[in-house]
């Protein structure tokens, strides 16, 4: 596994985690129906954010001292067509949620269901991104 | 259309010159070991650029290093 497919993964389980546990935490509460500015879900979304730091910054420390001997090279032209086509795709998926947070869900939601969807679509198109990294290293991974 | 594939000889030809390593190949054309894993194993098409670069580490025509085997299809008009 090359070093950026290490940090691929990385940061997809870091946004998995971390804003995984966030949003089964505001599933449960009862205020992302309180209108702002309600500070709890706030404090949660900080906490998932320094959680993902955590993870982060551990599992960047771990590929350093863990691997020390291993390439760090800089970003080659599959490298670019791989994140390219990984941009692309998260895109459509953040353009999909932006639609769908800012043109439909005034009329039904509002608050911090409204910022918690945003939210959501924001880490949905970065879970997508990485995704997409991490599928195209194995699947271009020779055996 | 054509339907068919790319394949190379990159691997041979690593042979013949000194059983050069995949990350030599790589680093005297500026991509990575593993980008020449792929392109070797045949998962990554590169791009004409670097085909050029592969083919002139080993000094020979494009043409010996890689390879179309596609089949032509014909058109309904014949043509």
């Amino acid at each position: 596994m090359s070093y950026r497919e290490r940090i691929a993964w990385l940061s997809l389980i870091a946004m998995v985690v971390a804003y995984g546990s966030y949003f089964s935490l505001v599933a449960q509460g009862p205020g992302s129906w309180e209108p702002l500015p309600h500070l709890h879900p706030l404090g949660l979304f900080a906490l998932a954010s320094i959680l993902r730091v955590l993870i982060l910054g551990g599992g960047h420390l771990y590929l350093r001292f863990g691997f020390p001997q291993e390439e760090r090279p800089p970003l080659d032209e599959r490298d670019r067509t791989i994140e390219h086509r990984a941009i692309s795709a998260a895109y459509y998926v953040l353009m999909a949620g932006t639609i769908l947070v800012g043109c439909f869900m005034p009329f039904s939601a509002g608050g911090w269901t409204i910022v918690n969807a945003a939210i959501f679509w924001i880490v949905a198109a970065e879970i997508v991104h990485y995704s997409i990294v991490v599928a195209s290293y194995r699947v271009q991974a020779a055996s | 259309m054509t339907q068919g594939s790319i394949s190379n000889r990159i691997r041979t030809l690593r042979f013949m010159n000194g059983e050069m390593s995949q990350a030599e190949l790589g680093q005297r054309i500026g991509l990575t070991r593993q980008t020449i894993a792929a392109i070797e194993a045949g998962k990554y098409s590169p791009s004409l650029e670097a085909a050029f670069r592969i083919a002139q580490v080993f000094k020979v025509p494009l043409g010996e290093v890689f390879q179309w085997d596609g089949e032509a299809t014909s058109s309904k008009d014949g043509s």
